[in-house]
């Protein structure tokens, strides 16, 4: 799994590279537009370990900021999942919310919180939580009738067991809500350290922007896409183990 | 088939026309991408766009904002503009990578760069007063340059300061977080010291140049294939820009420029936008009109010489190649 | 004793023109293993989920003893897979219910099966594991719809004089398309016709046998002859 997710995320980034390389050559660009294969390599070996643990320090938050996310979606999407006011009030706004651009929004709080954790934290959790709730809504609130029947019929039907039968019958659909809204999480916290935080891989990327530096950012970028590819891996692994389980 | 070859015939001749009306017309249209959004800081640039100067000079120029999302030197090489603000320090840069482009004027003769600090709390006198003060610095932006290259001449040790990375959010400086805070004295430094004053409180301006660090800032660039293939229009476009700048530095002119700034610039108050102005006239034009443009050798040498020290070159470019314009030296 | 009186039932699906019922009349008076006989189509499962109050909506009444439970089952009913389905029944009878789920597992021949999950048993024994714990609930009717489809004939006729020997007092109403099942074991046949024919509903007498060797096969097939007629 990791092995090819690795491997497809590789060509692609060597694709973009190569594309680029080339257009370097047919355009005739200089090497501040687009800088040569043995630049980007030069570069990419000198800020390779301080990138690395800038993507280290961006994972964590995104990792965090995605646990939060699940956490708290969950939470209000087991409350919403009803057909009461208070549901359709929570699907209502978190549908609005979610397509709200939240980059907008993240000046604002850097201002309020600062440019530490937390801030570029709240960021992540913003951009990854309400997609993520309006698809757990969705599934927690879609009855499975097959199952649900008989607990109806003799009343012994409660929000839990509800929610249990509800999760475990759509475990795969849940398990791929959270794997796709991990990418949502990394995106959010690089936005976050791209608009105004002080550290990670997004603040790196801006810094790198500013001296129009290439090469920096295609090494920012490589790491980032072994990053996630790493992480989405372990959550598909940890989805397969719970759906293995679940059908034991 | 003698009428076949007669409409082929005509219509290769009407096609041949319309595109050398079209490439006619295109040879004087021309892109300008700016360094930085519409204010104070491209009075001049926006006023001969709006005034009708270049018009005058037969160019119709497209002016499109600049941000730090666009790099007027990769527009160039690109195709994308014909001409562009940039810093020095991205010149140098880019030249030190190749980058066919030149120099035709130096907007600003005085770095608008300095750091706004509150005078009741502060005595800044030299550089040495730095010791000990939370300074801000955008990491990889020319304050950091030029902060390094003041401390480096002043003898103070990389930890003799604290350093503070600052974006486009002042919060911290209010807040007495950071003591120095890096602005551009005629863009944020007004706007800061309105506030402060509004709160009571006095500020004062650390200017870098003051203590001899000349680094240059805007310039105005051109591709070297441009100004070889069409030198005149190069030269009527410089001539047309200098004018430009003339004329919205003139204090006479204030009330007609301001007019233009509102125009492009809804967002800053009249009265923010006047004290810009003021701000930017002794930047662009410290003496006489003959000043606007004028390309400072010794300044442009000195800021390869401060990049090469602190190794953001990885050797020398000689800087005075492609600078082809009014040039002078101190 | 459970009795259930359907009065002048029309119907017809939300926003359609499709008419379902039509001043439909059919009533049950006793307990026993009574059956809901019909063509596909024709609302055999609307009409017993209308008996069990799942379903509403329609004009006239069905009258019956609000203290009596009525439990609607049908075949495509699935347990839960979290756990085997001997621990899923026990979760919802009260322990003391414990032996008589044995008795029934033994009865139904699904003692093997019971540390099972749901989905690792064959289509007949997810019908019997349903209709298990459906048996072991508070119930006084009991319409199971299809609720042994998937069930071998044998199995289904010792499974259905199992119901008709433990649960005497109940009342059951057996939807199926067997007619030779419907007319040897079941008491009542409620024959359920088309809307435009009137009365939409015929009523006739099963042969309620009670041992699935010996019957009378002449009898059974009047009663089937019977059944055609009134389809």
């Amino acid at each position: 799994m990791l092995h090819k997710r690795l491997q497809q995320f590789v060509l692609v980034y060597a694709a973009g590279v190569l594309s680029l390389i080339l257009m370097k050559y047919l355009l005739h660009l200089s090497d501040y537009v687009i800088p040569g294969p043995l630049e980007i390599w030069r570069t990419a070996l000198s800020v390779f370990v301080r990138y690395l643990r800038n993507v280290a320090d961006t994972l964590w938050i995104a990792v965090v900021g995605h646990l939060i996310s699940i956490l708290l979606a969950f939470a209000i999407g087991i409350a919403g999942r009803r057909a009461s006011w208070i549901g359709s009030l929570i699907h209502a706004a978190a549908y609005n919310i979610q397509a709200y651009p939240m980059v907008a929004v993240a000046p604002i709080i850097f201002i309020l919180l600062g440019d530490g954790i937390i801030a570029r934290l709240l960021i992540a959790v913003m951009i990854c939580y309400f997609p993520l709730l309006l698809s757990v809504i969705s599934i927690l609130s879609e009855p499975v009738d097959s199952v649900e029947h008989f607990y109806e019929a003799t009343g012994r039907m409660n929000w839990r067991l509800q929610m249990r039968i509800r999760a475990y019958e759509n475990i795969h659909k849940l398990t791929t809500v959270i794997v796709g809204s991990a990418t949502m999480a990394m995106v959010g916290t690089i936005v976050a350290e791209f608009v105004a935080a002080d550290a990670g891989i997004g603040y790196s990327i801006r810094i790198a922007l500013y001296q129009s530096d290439l090469s920096k950012i295609l090494a920012a970028l490589f790491l980032i896409g072994i990053s996630t590819s790493l992480y989405l891996t372990a959550l598909e692994w940890l989805g397969n183990v719970i759906q293995r389980k679940c059908q034991a | 088939m003698n009428r076949n070859i007669k409409i082929v015939g005509i219509l290769g001749l009407a096609g041949y026309i319309l595109l050398a009306s079209v490439h006619g017309y295109c040879a004087d249209t021309v892109t300008y991408r700016l360094k930085w959004l519409f204010n104070a800081s491209v009075a001049g640039d926006l006023y001969a766009d709006a005034r009708g100067v270049f018009a005058r000079h037969g160019l119709q120029v497209s002016v499109k904002e600049g941000s730090p999302e666009h790099d007027a030197i990769k527009e160039l090489e690109l195709g994308y503009a014909q001409f562009g603000a940039a810093s020095a320090d991205q010149i140098i840069r880019a030249v030190s990578m190749e980058s066919p482009i030149v120099v035709i004027a130096q907007l600003f003769q005085k770095n608008p760069l300095q750091w706004v600090y509150r005078s009741a709390k502060l005595t800044i006198q030299s550089p040495v007063d730095f010791k000990g003060k939370t300074i801000g610095v955008t990491y990889g932006g020319n304050d950091e340059t030029i902060l390094r290259a003041l401390m480096a001449k002043f003898g103070l040790a990389r930890d003799s300061v604290n350093l503070y990375s600052v974006r486009y959010d002042y919060t911290p400086f209010y807040e007495g977080k950071v003591d120095l805070w890096p602005v551009y004295i005629n863009a944020q430094g007004v706007i800061i010291r309105q506030k402060l004053a509004t709160a009571g409180e006095k500020t004062a301006f650390f200017s870098p140049e003051a203590f001899g660090i000349r680094f240059v800032a805007n310039s105005v660039i051109t591709s070297r294939k441009l100004l070889k293939e069409n030198p005149d229009m190069v030269n009527r476009f410089r001539q047309a820009l200098i004018e430009g700048w003339q004329e919205a530095m003139a204090p006479e002119n204030t009330e007609k420029t301001i007019t233009v700034l509102r125009q492009f610039d809804k967002d800053t108050p009249e009265a923010t936008a006047r004290e810009q102005l003021t701000e930017t006239r002794p930047l662009v034009q410290p003496g006489s009109p003959k000043d606007v443009g004028q390309i400072n050798v010794t300044a442009w040498k000195q800021t390869e010489d401060i990049m090469l020290n602190q190794k953001l070159i990885s050797g020398p470019v000689h800087v005075t190649r492609i600078l082809k314009g009014n040039l002078k030296t101190d | 004793m459970m009795q259930i009186e359907c009065q002048n039932i029309s119907f017809q699906y939300p926003h359609t023109d499709i008419r379902v019922f039509q001043q439909l009349n059919c009533r049950i008076d006793d307990a026993g293993f009574h059956a809901l006989f019909g063509p596909s189509g024709l609302g055999k499962t609307t009409l017993a989920r209308m008996m069990a109050h799942e379903i509403g909506g329609y004009s006239g009444q069905i009258l019956s003893d609000s203290s009596k439970k009525i439990l609607y089952t049908h075949n495509m009913e699935r347990l839960p897979g979290w756990a085997s389905i001997g621990d899923i029944i026990l979760s919802s009878i009260p322990v003391s219910d414990a032996e008589r789920m044995q008795m029934l597992t033994d009865a139904f021949g699904m003692r093997p099966c019971m540390n099972a999950r749901f989905r690792r048993l064959s289509l007949g024994q997810k019908n019997r594991a349903n209709l298990i714990r459906y048996l072991l609930q508070d119930f006084d009717m009991l319409i199971m719809d299809e609720s042994l489809a998937n069930v071998d004939e044998t199995t289904r006729g010792r499974i259905i004089i199992t119901l008709k020997t433990l649960f005497a007092e109940k009342t059951f109403l057996y939807i199926s398309h067997n007619m030779l099942e419907v007319a040897r074991f079941c008491k009542d046949i409620i024959v359920l016709r088309s809307p435009d024919r009137l009365p939409q509903v015929q009523t006739l007498q099963g042969q309620d046998i009670m041992d699935a060797e010996s019957f009378s096969m002449p009898a059974v097939e009047q009663t089937m002859l019977e059944i055609v007629h009134a389809s």
